[in-house]
């Protein structure tokens, strides 16, 4: 509740307080999701959620700046929780009714930048996978239209001409969030049996992680990473009671060593970006791979192109049941963005990913217009196709349109 | 007869003047520190629908070798969006573009420059500070704009410049040596004009107050208006910087 009052402090005196030193921005959201097909463990066809966030950001002086934001979320199909309470840590199954989104203080001092407190950290080059981005757990209740999460963190930055080192400990886990089970984006677990999930394991204990990035006419990066996979992984126990099969689930998150690099380079017609880490594990239960993504870019005109590839490579097979991973679930993949300016109002978007070996699908169109100074509409279609073994076919009957209506204030 | 003798003591000024000091002296007269202002766009397409936006724009240092930050605030859903141009004497800029929503800045590449800055009529490159000497320069005569008498001068990358314009025309106000106007060309087509009107002398230096950017293959304008414009005030490299460009939200 602290945290709440300071917000609200923040939010309700600073601009008549600070009038020069505070600026803020946030919208409500609400959109519509409709599913043509039902699926095996949900027959909603219909979905809708409404979202306010608000951020708000305070410079103190030229080197001491806060920046807080919230949300507050309601929705129809209890992917959000019902009960109000403010979540700091995003560790709930659902999406919390109201959160801090993000609450850090930043100290700039000469080539210094410490920034403490709950805050996005981002990594990697690349789009659509981005291996080395370990410290970005997202929202994943809807595999394919998914958020970023913010971590608990200290980061210290040391900038010089082009080069730039970056230190980040993060005290406390956040993890990522994953499909509900009773929910169409989680697979359907078998009618025969008794499944009872088990409280998950949280790790505890630091993560931390350095980078050293390079911005000169070619831009590269290398990185290191120790901490856990803000990705689950499953373990499952079985046994047979009098009344049938019983199913104990618990996710766990395992240890995880990740060693990575990007680069940038701009050719004469086209950016080369490529990015790659490994990820070594002392859990025996975790997989050991390397994830790499190659692509191009280009805007010309009113168009944006990227296009490209990622692949992986596994090393050592891990123990563990079952993982959740949208990461490595696009990899062996043909990945594709474009879009077009119509004029200053309206823009469209087309993004996809094909599994090299034809199994699996995701095509999305979008339309979006603005209109006026605050509102936008987005219109956005879904086609999910493939093999159910597949991580893009698992989703096949997950196909759908989106209405976004977004007020911007 | 005396009009003969007056073209020719004209034309004998002309080749008198090197165009390149002309546009050193437009340079010099322009010279700051720093400058920071509050830009409004209307951007009015071809039908005639205008929209608006609004940035802040801050530089230190000056042609050539200056850095800039250019952060919009409004309308209320690109508020934050920002850009930091790093000059540079001898080649292009480097660009980089902060989005705060996906918390990730980017490299805009040279081959991209040529792009529309944000649904603006300004490219990338247009956002860009000119050194002189990545441009040689000839002077074509005189023309009157707005009622000023104006150097026409014809400049073209030199080769170690790589830009989207193979040359432009440049019109200077003899009196004054501000800038008038700019036509820009993709080969023999006119594809950009920039107007600037509005002068008012700001602690010393004349400055326009309004830009007007027309995108003829598009024809839309892009009309910015400068407010609170202030030159020389106290900054610091640091808040020129990747860091600063994310940091500043």
């Amino acid at each position: 509740m602290q945290i709440l009052r300071f917000l609200v402090l923040i939010a309700a005196t600073a601009p008549a307080a600070f009038a020069q030193t505070y600026t803020h921005r946030g919208f409500l959201e609400t959109r519509g999701t409709f599913y043509p097909e039902t699926a095996l463990n949900d027959s909603a066809r219909a979905v809708g959620e409404s979202l306010f966030r608000y951020e708000g950001f305070y410079t103190r002086s030229n080197v001491l700046q806060f920046a807080g934001a919230l949300d507050f979320r309601a929705d129809t199909h209890r992917q959000v929780e019902r009960g109000f309470k403010l979540s700091w840590q995003d560790r709930e199954i659902q999406r919390p009714l109201a959160a801090v989104r993000r609450l850090s203080a930043t100290y700039d001092r000469g080539p210094i930048t410490l920034e403490a407190g709950k805050q996005f950290v981002r990594w990697g080059k690349t789009d659509i996978v981005t291996p080395t981005d370990r410290f970005a757990p997202r929202d994943f209740l809807t595999v394919v239209d998914n958020e970023f999460l913010a971590i608990t963190a200290a980061r210290l930055t040391y900038e010089k001409g082009a080069n730039t080192i970056e230190a980040v400990w993060a005290p406390r886990f956040t993890p990522s969030r994953t499909p509900l089970a009773d929910q169409r984006w989680a697979r359907p677990l078998p009618q025969t049996a008794t499944i009872r999930e088990l409280t998950p394991a949280f790790p505890g204990g630091p993560q931390s992680g350095i980078r050293w990035n390079h911005a000169g006419a070619i831009e590269y990066e290398f990185s290191f990473f120790q901490g856990f996979n803000h990705l689950p992984s499953f373990e499952a126990e079985a046994r047979f009671t009098g009344t049938g099969l019983e199913i104990d689930t618990q996710r766990f998150y395992p240890k995880m060593l990740m060693a990575g690099a990007d680069v940038a380079v701009p050719t004469t017609y086209f950016t080369v970006k490529a990015e790659a880490a490994y990820f070594s594990s002392s859990d025996d239960r975790a997989d050991e791979y390397a994830l790499y993504v190659i692509q191009l870019e280009r805007q010309t005109g009113e168009w944006f192109f990227v296009g490209g590839y990622a692949g992986d490579a596994t090393t050592r097979r891990g123990t563990s049941t079952a993982t959740f991973a949208p990461d490595r679930g696009l990899s062996k993949t043909i990945l594709g963005r474009a879009g077009y300016t119509i004029d200053a109002n309206r823009s469209v978007a087309f993004e996809s990913a094909v599994r090299q070996n034809g199994d699996g699908l995701w095509l999305k169109g979008e339309y979006s217009q603005a209109f006026g100074q605050h509102w936008r509409a987005t219109l956005n279609v879904t086609l999910i196709r493939g093999e159910i073994d597949d991580f893009l076919g698992q989703y096949r009957r997950n196909s759908h349109a989106l209405v976004i209506l977004r007020y911007s204030f | 007869m005396n009009s003969v003798v007056l073209m020719f003591a004209l034309s004998s000024f002309l080749l008198q003047q090197d165009p390149r000091q002309i546009v050193e002296e437009a340079q010099r007269r322009a010279a700051s520190q720093s400058q920071r202002y509050e830009g409004t766009l209307q951007v009015i397409n071809a039908q005639k629908k205008i929209t608006e936006k609004r940035w802040q724009y801050a530089r230190i240092g000056s042609h050539g070798a200056s850095k800039s930050i250019l952060r919009f605030t409004a309308p209320a859903e690109v508020k934050g969006v920002a850009l930091l141009v790093v000059n540079h004497p001898e080649r292009a800029s480097d660009q980089w573009m902060w989005t705060p929503n996906i918390n990730r800045d980017r490299r805009i590449a040279l081959q991209d420059r040529s792009s529309r800055f944000f649904a603006t009529d300004f490219s990338f490159e247009d956002l860009e500070e000119r050194d002189t000497n990545q441009f040689d320069y000839k002077l074509l005569g005189e023309e009157t704009i707005d009622g000023a008498v104006c150097w026409k001068l014809q400049s073209t990358p030199k080769q170690s410049k790589v830009s989207q314009y193979s040359q432009s025309y440049v019109w200077i106000r003899k009196d004054n040596y501000v800038l008038m106007q700019i036509e820009n060309y993709s080969k023999s087509e006119l594809v950009r004009r920039a107007r600037y009107s509005d002068l008012r002398n700001v602690q010393g230096i004349w400055t326009a107050h309004q830009v007007d950017m027309h995108d003829l293959k598009r024809d839309s304008h892009t009309i910015l208006k400068t407010d609170k414009l202030q030159y020389n005030l106290p900054m610091k490299d640091e808040a020129f910087t990747l860091q600063a460009l994310r940091r500043q939200q």
